[in-house]
């Protein structure tokens, strides 16, 4: 009985115990880590998702910019200014120079195919014929 | 013991007190003023991001661009993101060209939305909102947006139309197929962070936008271009107040050009005038004069009234009918029906329709598309003017004849005269190919058959006397191939009743090749400051005609025709080449 009471006190640690709770808290932190840092990654996923975004409309606008430029440059008026300012030049096509994809007659005796006139000499003087106006 | 054990009460029980404080405070935060606070957060960060729909294209038949799209950038400045009003100025005000000053005072506002500036070059934009982000400054963002552009400039202006500062349809095709070309703008509805960043993580609900349709229209650009060279050409030349050129497919009713002077430039409509915007080939009405013959002697040859043998008494030049007189240019005794075309005699047509009763040679105008708008799709379009039979005076049957106390619009005579043409039948005149649909063309519609193919054929004939050297058009001729077609000099109508003394419209309606016609063409030429001797529709309208008709036959690859002037021209411009 004595030494019963000799003893020192002591309370003994119940290991299983304190471990299941351990792991329950890690997991737990862990589970709270992992969202944490899955919600941060969504978040860095959604900046580059918008500079992406950002840029594909950039690079869609520059592209739209430029078509529209190159539309410009290559309009009939913008052609027209810069032939009239010397910087294009038409070169006539001589009726010898015209081969036919479809099939044509030769209208002439020489069998010359002919599609149309470009050759300013072959034109019909309208000048030298007479006038008869009227009302 | 028991003084520690009810202090250690006394501390758990307040923070239980503590906790169920919080807990309660955080119940009344989430739970109960949820929807409050959730509203409070959506109005600061919450905003419905438009996504705009890009308005169609105006194409050519051949694709050819006519209106396109320039992307802009608005800029914009959130007052609550900007803590110093003056350093943003100063970093942005260079890329905004707006005074540092006058910037600053924009910027020093508390509003979520001032506008700074519209329709800024792209580039220049994001160069900007590089230059504050680099010194880390916020407060101004971008909305994109994009301004209408016409890469032609004045080119077919009036059918094009442009389009307002609200981005819509104001004249022309933009106005009329506004609903298509716009599109339905899409939206977004995103969540931003303190710097006006979306966070995309919370990107709620979207809707994609609805592109506007491209809209194709029947115009060939190459025919567009060779008449607006040919019309400007002849309003620089003899400054008239106006002058108007269509060309169109007669079998097709297709319209293939349409040029007015004066026009202005749909980039900047801003600087045009009330005359500039007019498109005069569907708002305009004038009186005809004797192109509006062929609707008389048309008339009575398909009712039988006139036969190709019938001769008509021309009075020698001079006809005293009702009190007043009707005169021709150059007097004539009988002439036959193409001799009344061919010298296009007032007389001989007044004649013709007097034979004429006056409800069938009203019925003949009206199938002739007079007095109705043609349906074309422009805005602005007018009917003409037609009387009935019951307000004519004794005198409005035989005027008529030769295109006096009858208004009509030059688009309603090239369908009058496409109907010679094609041999018989009134088309509906078509400006739209399609609406997106790729290559594909609605089939032609044709409204009414108005006179028989025999007639067609007979009058056909006829008008191409009128280009003989005994006609009145032989300027108007078309070299390599045979054309018809009819002269008109109107004098102008005084606003005051009455004629204009020397001021007139003059005009030519033709169409080639004769036997296949392909092309019609109307070329007015309203009060050039000529003199009386030389303001002929032959003269003036007619030389036009023939040069916009002989560079669109070349455009259109039309064969020429065995036996014509070219060929006999061509051949000795060959055999003369080759000798040299």
């Amino acid at each position: 009985m004595s030494s019963q009471n000799r003893r020192r006190p002591s309370n003994t640690i119940e290991v299983n115990f304190l471990t299941r709770w351990l792991v329950l808290v890690f997991m737990f932190g862990l589970a709270g880590l992992f969202f944490v840092y899955l919600k941060n990654q969504q978040h860095s996923i959604g900046d580059q998702t918008r500079e992406v975004e950002n840029e594909l409309r950039e690079a869609e606008a520059s592209n739209a910019a430029l078509d529209a430029k190159i539309t410009g440059m290559t309009s009939r008026g913008a052609l027209q200014r810069r032939l009239d300012e010397g910087y294009l030049k038409l070169e006539g096509i001589r009726d010898t120079a015209i081969a036919r994809i479809t099939p044509a007659q030769p209208a002439e005796p020489d069998g010359v195919l002919r599609t149309a006139s470009h050759d300013p000499d072959s034109r019909f003087d309208t000048e030298a014929s007479p006038r008869t106006m009227s009302r | 013991m028991r003084g520690i054990r009810s202090r250690i009460g006394i501390v758990c029980s307040l923070l239980a007190l503590i906790f169920t404080f919080f807990a309660w405070r955080l119940i009344y935060l989430q739970v109960l003023k949820h929807d409050y606070y959730s509203a409070k957060a959506a109005e600061k960060n919450d905003r419905k991001k438009v996504i705009p729909a890009r308005r169609g294209r105006i194409l050519d038949r051949n694709g050819e661009e006519l209106a396109v799209n320039t992307p802009v950038q608005l800029v914009y400045a959130d007052g609550s993101h900007i803590h110093d009003p003056a350093v943003v100025a100063s970093v942005s005000a260079p890329f905004l060209e707006i005074p540092v000053k006058e910037l600053t005072e924009k910027l020093t506002t508390k509003s979520k939305y001032v506008v700074i500036r519209k329709g800024m070059n792209d580039d220049k934009a994001h160069d900007m909102i590089r230059a504050l982000d680099h010194a880390n400054l916020h407060g101004l963002y971008l909305e994109e947006g994009s301004v209408r552009s016409y890469p032609n400039c004045d080119m077919l202006c009036h059918v094009l139309g442009y389009v307002d500062h609200t981005g819509h349809g104001a004249d022309g095709i933009e106005k009329m197929f506004d609903h298509e070309l716009t599109g339905n703008d899409g939206f977004r509805w995103i969540e931003h962070d303190r710097k006006g960043r979306e966070i995309v993580v919370y990107r709620g609900q979207e809707q994609l936008p609805e592109n506007g349709t491209d809209i194709r229209l029947t115009i060939d650009m190459g025919l567009q271009a060779i008449a607006e060279k040919e019309v400007d050409a002849t309003y620089k030349k003899l400054h008239p107040v106006a002058a108007t050129a269509i060309l169109a497919d007669p079998n097709t009713g297709e319209i293939l050009a349409m040029a007015s002077r004066p026009n202005y430039d749909p980039n900047h409509f801003g600087d045009a005038t009330p005359e500039k915007l007019r498109n005069r080939a569907i708002s305009d009405m004038y009186e005809p004069g004797s192109t509006f013959k062929i609707v008389v002697t048309s008339a009575a040859f398909n009712e039988g009234i006139v036969d190709q043998n019938t001769r008509i008494f021309c009075e020698n030049g001079r006809f005293a009918f009702c009190g007043k007189t009707i005169k021709d240019h150059h007097g004539s005794g009988d002439l036959t029906i193409p001799e009344i075309l061919m010298k296009s005699s007032n007389i001989g047509a007044a004649k013709i329709a007097l034979r004429m009763p006056d409800d069938k040679y009203y019925d003949y105008v009206r199938r002739f598309g007079f007095g109705q708008k043609t349906g074309l799709p422009l805005p602005g379009e007018i009917s003409g003017r037609v009387n009935p039979p019951n307000r004519w005076d004794k005198l409005t049957k035989s005027r008529m004849a030769f295109g006096q106390s009858v208004s009509v619009t030059p688009i309603q005579m090239v369908m009058a005269m496409s109907t010679i043409a094609n041999g018989g039948s009134l088309m509906k005149p078509r400006l739209v190919m399609n609406k997106g649909e790729g290559d594909k063309v609605e089939s032609p519609e044709t409204i009414r058959e108005v006179i028989s193919k025999k007639t067609s054929s007979f009058i056909s004939h006829a008008l191409v006397t009128v280009l003989s050297d005994q006609g009145t058009a032989a300027l108007a001729r078309v070299n390599g191939f045979t054309a018809a077609g009819k002269t008109g000099t109107a004098q102008k109508i005084s606003p005051h009743g009455g004629y204009l003394e020397n001021r007139y419209i003059v005009s030519f309606a033709g169409y080639l090749p004769v036997e296949n016609p392909r092309l019609v063409g109307l070329v007015i030429v309203d009060d050039a400051p000529l003199s009386e001797s030389m303001n002929y529709g032959g003269a003036v309208a007619g030389p036009v005609f023939s040069q916009i008709a002989g560079q669109a036959a070349r455009h259109l690859d039309l064969e020429p025709e065995a036996g014509s002037e070219l060929m006999q021209s061509a051949s000795s411009g060959s055999k003369s080449a080759s000798l040299r």
